[in-house]
This record gives structure tokens, sequence and C-alpha cells, in this order.
């Protein structure tokens, strides 16, 4: 069995954008009301001199207890066996539970009129979505049921974003995960993320 | 990773949701103490009447107010659908638009037999050939045999969708404030409260009944100051609760505590001051209806800023 997992070094990420740029395309989100499926929060850290900067990047964790599924009226909220939480556009009515429910603010809405603006944005040949619905990151399902990576983890310059399976012992992201490097962030609400980051404070002391 | 934790309200469900919240208690507690004034302590057509469609014309507004909100209107045929209860057991909304729309149905239904024999609704244009319909008569006759079933068929889904405006927010786990078994506690002391409200502003300038409803207003009024005791005290722990809980929490009780239209707008206002204006109606008693009256207005813009104010404190605390 498949059980995806991303880690995230906070020690390289550079803080480029890159992985919003590159989702934003693969994945058609309404960038022109700065709306983003990941996002990379831009944080300073310390005080007087001993300032550095951190870049946070955030995401929807894939987690094995999600709260915005178990909320969700319609069932538009699904998990898949490999552990991608995914949202059927058709069934979802837009309540915004799912965006109340989330810890990690992965949720956002599209309205009838960013449908329309994407048409004209993306070009009317190449937008997929027809109905507005809550949006969040499918981990790239359409790429990575064909064997390649999330278009974030492709394009990450410092290499800060891994993508694996937790299920197989050989495989990097399951190896730091499983030594502790790699730790998940709120997991005390019971959520069971499946997004892991490496701290950059320890090493930075 | 603690050093850098924000801490962010909300934006998505604002004073709207509040709206939904207020009214769907409101409505489907108005409607719950009608049905049971009825059938156990005074037949009273009059005041189902005006409990039932008032309480319909609350859960109707309410159910706008989502409904207005929803990024896909057609989408909601989802929900509508009772098998919803089936494939989402775990979702509240689901369980909570089932709720108002089956209490609508047997709220109807437990009022249709008064609506028969009520001059006002015969006397409505279309709405007298309507009830002239022989199926109409049919039914009513029917709900009128079977009135026990269909008030508590409707008291059950009342009931159910009182607590579910609790619920709702209870089943957010990132924020404090929300995520406590308080919440559906308060919401449900705090709807009937405002019901009671409402119904003794109905008797006192609706119904009019001034010595046969007597004894109902006093039971109202008594029931009222105690539930309004019960709400103060479950304010009292959620204080505390706050104060030293989560961090998520401590800032929402700042967020509370330090906002005057909460301390001096709803617990004033709403609470404290209704409270004595009823203490002294219990004990005393009050020359003119006119202090429970104001005491039932103040309830009610106060049942409303509870939902506003918490709505808008809810915390969400996040690693960055």
């Amino acid at each position: 069995m498949t059980r995806y997992a991303m880690v995230i070094d906070l020690n390289t990420c550079v803080g480029c954008n890159a992985c919003m740029a590159a989702c934003a395309m693969e994945n058609q989100t309404p960038v022109w009301k700065n709306k983003w499926r990941t996002y990379v929060h831009d944080n300073e850290i310390g005080t007087a001199e001993d300032i550095h900067r951190r870049f946070f990047p955030r995401l929807c964790n894939h987690c094995d207890n999600p709260p915005c599924m178990s909320v969700c009226p319609t069932g538009a909220t699904y998990k898949l066996d490999n552990g991608i939480v995914q949202v059927d556009e058709a069934t979802c009515m837009g309540c915004g539970a799912c965006a109340m429910a989330c810890p990690y603010d992965a949720r956002y809405a599209v309205t009838y009129s960013d449908v329309r603006q994407g048409r004209e944005f993306f070009g009317e040949e190449a937008y997929r979505r027809t109905r507005p619905s809550m949006d969040k990151c499918n981990f790239c399902a359409q790429r990575v049921l064909n064997g390649r990576k999330p278009a974030c983890v492709e394009t990450c310059v410092g290499s800060a974003r891994q993508f694996g399976d937790l299920d197989n012992p050989d495989d990097p992201v399951a190896k730091m995960v499983a030594s502790g490097t790699a730790r998940p962030i709120m997991a005390y609400l019971g959520t069971q993320p499946n997004v892991y980051y490496i701290d950059d404070l320890k090493r930075r002391g | 990773m603690d050093v850098t934790t924000g801490f962010f309200t909300q934006d998505l469900w604002t004073w709207w949701l509040a709206v939904y919240l207020y009214f769907g208690g409101l409505g489907a507690a108005t409607l719950t103490t009608t049905f049971l004034t009825d059938m156990y302590m005074k037949p009273h057509k009059e005041l189902v009447l005006w409990g039932a469609w008032s309480g319909i014309v609350m859960l109707s507004l309410g159910s706008s107010m989502l409904f207005i909100h929803l990024l896909d209107h057609m989408a909601v045929i989802h929900v509508l659908n009772p098998l919803v209860l089936f494939n989402q057991p775990h979702a509240w909304i689901a369980w909570g638009t089932q709720f108002i729309v089956w209490m609508m149905v047997w709220g109807f239904l437990y009022s249709l037999p008064y609506m028969l024999e009520s001059e006002f609704f015969n006397s409505i244009p279309v709405l007298k050939n309507v009830l002239a319909w022989p199926l109409v008569q049919k039914i009513g006759g029917t709900c009128g045999r079977h009135c026990r079933l269909c008030g508590w068929l409707a008291t059950i889904n009342g009931i159910g969708t009182v607590v579910y405006t609790g619920l709702l927010l209870q089943s957010f786990p990132a924020v404090a404030l929300w995520h406590n078994p308080g919440v559906p506690l308060l919401f449900t002391v705090s709807a009937f409260s405002t019901a009671l409200a409402f119904l003794l502003l109905i008797l006192n300038l609706a119904i009019k009944k001034r010595e046969e409803d007597r004894a109902l207003r006093v039971f109202y009024e008594r029931t009222d100051l105690m539930l309004i005791a019960a709400e103060l005290v479950i304010l009292f722990s959620f204080f505390f609760y706050l104060q030293r809980g989560s961090q998520s929490a401590a800032i929402s009780a700042q967020l509370l505590w330090n906002d005057w239209g909460w301390l001096i707008g709803f617990i004033g206002f709403g609470l404290v001051v209704p409270f004595f204006l009823e203490l002294k109606g219990v004990i005393k008693g009050w020359r003119s209806p006119a202090p429970i009256m104001l005491a039932s207005v103040l309830v009610l813009v106060g049942g409303y800023l509870l939902r506003h104010y918490f709505m808008y404190a809810g915390v969400y605390a996040r690693p960055w």
C-alpha cells in the first residue's frame, strides 16, 4: 500500500516562491485574488541584530484524520487509499465548514467570478474547472498517479520539498519521518498530518 | 517551532453565520416551547399559531443566510436529501439541515388544525381557498387526531436544531473557544432563553390575554430567569477555562473580555439587567408589563451578540 507524504526542510527553503508559481499554473488557482494551494510565509525571527528570515511553506497536510472531511456535509471531501485528500467540485456546495475546521489554513473559496476569470486567465480550452467550490492542494494527484512528483516538489530549487511513500521503508521521506528528523505540525490536534517539517531553529542555535 | 506562532481570527464565517445560528436556535426553541406548552400546560391556539409561524419564518431567514453565502447553490440538493445522514453521519451541517427541514414540516403540520379553524388564516385571499381543499382538510384532521405525535416529532427536531447550532462550532478542533463541550450547552440555554423572551413579547404585545395567560407568563418569566442564571454560570466557567487554557483560548479571552460590546452589551445589558428585571418581577411583581418586555428585548439582542462575538473571537494558533 502507498501512503504519500511530504517533507519540507525549513533550512533550505530560500523563499523564491517558485513552488507557488508552479502550483498555480499546474492547478489553475485564482492567483488574481491571491489565493494559493501552497503559500510561503516570510517571517523575521529574533531580536536586534540577531534576526533571520524564515520561509515557511504551507499547504494541505493530507491528514489521516482530516477534520475538513468529517465536517463536510455533502461528502465532497474524501480521502484516497494512497492518503491524498481530495475535493469533488461537483458535489461541494461551498459552505466553508472545511476551511473553518482546517487548522492549517489550507482551504480557500473559488467563486463563480473566479471560474469566469479563470477561463480568461488560463484560456477557455485549457481551463479545467467548471463549477465553484472550496479548493485545496491534492498533492498534484493528476501527476502523482502518472508517476510524477507534485509541481511544487519538482520545481523547488533548494530541494526543500521532498515527496515520498511512508509505507516504503527505503524511501528517504519515510526514513526522515521514522527517525524523527522531520516532524508534523500541530499533531496534538489529532489530525495525524502527512506533511512533515525539518526545523531550522535548532541548527541556527 | 513555537517562537513563530501566529494568532489569526477568521473572516469566512462572520455576522451572517451568527444570524444563521441565532435564528436557527431561536426559531427552533420557539416552536418547541409553544408545542410543549400546548401539549402539556395549556392548549393555546393563538400561541401555537404565533410560535409556529414566527419560528418557521426565523428558521427560513436563518437558513437563507447560509444558502445565500454558498459558493454553489445548486449543490445544496446533496444536503437536502435525507440519505445524507447515512453518507455523512459525522457532519453536523448535514444533521442540522435535516433537523431544520423536518422541524418546519412537523411544525406546520402541528399548527395546521389550528390554522383550519383560525379566522385570520381563513380570511387571507388565496390561502383560505387552499385551506378549504378536501386534501388539506383531511391532513388537518389527521394531524389533529395525532397531534401528540406531530408535536413530539417537531420537538425532537427542534431540540436537535438548537443543540446543532453549538455542535457545529464545536466540530472545529483548532479553535479552543469553539472546540469544547460548553458551546452546545451555552447555545442551547441561550436559545431557550431567547425563545421564552420572544414568547413573553408575543403574549404581552400580540395575544394580550392578561388574566387568562397570567400563569403561563409567570412560568415563562421564572424559567427564563433560571436560564439566564445558568447562562451566567456557563460564561463564568468559560472565562476561567479560557484564561488558563491553550494560547488560542487565552487570545480569545483577551478579545472577548476586553471588548465593551461583549462586556457591557452582551453580559451587562443582555444578561445581568434582564436578570434583575425578571427577578424583581418574580419576587415582587411589576405593575406594568413594560419592564418584562424591556427585559425580553434585551435578552433577544443579547442572544445575537453572544453568537456574533463568538464567531469573531475564535482564534487559530499557527506555526507561521
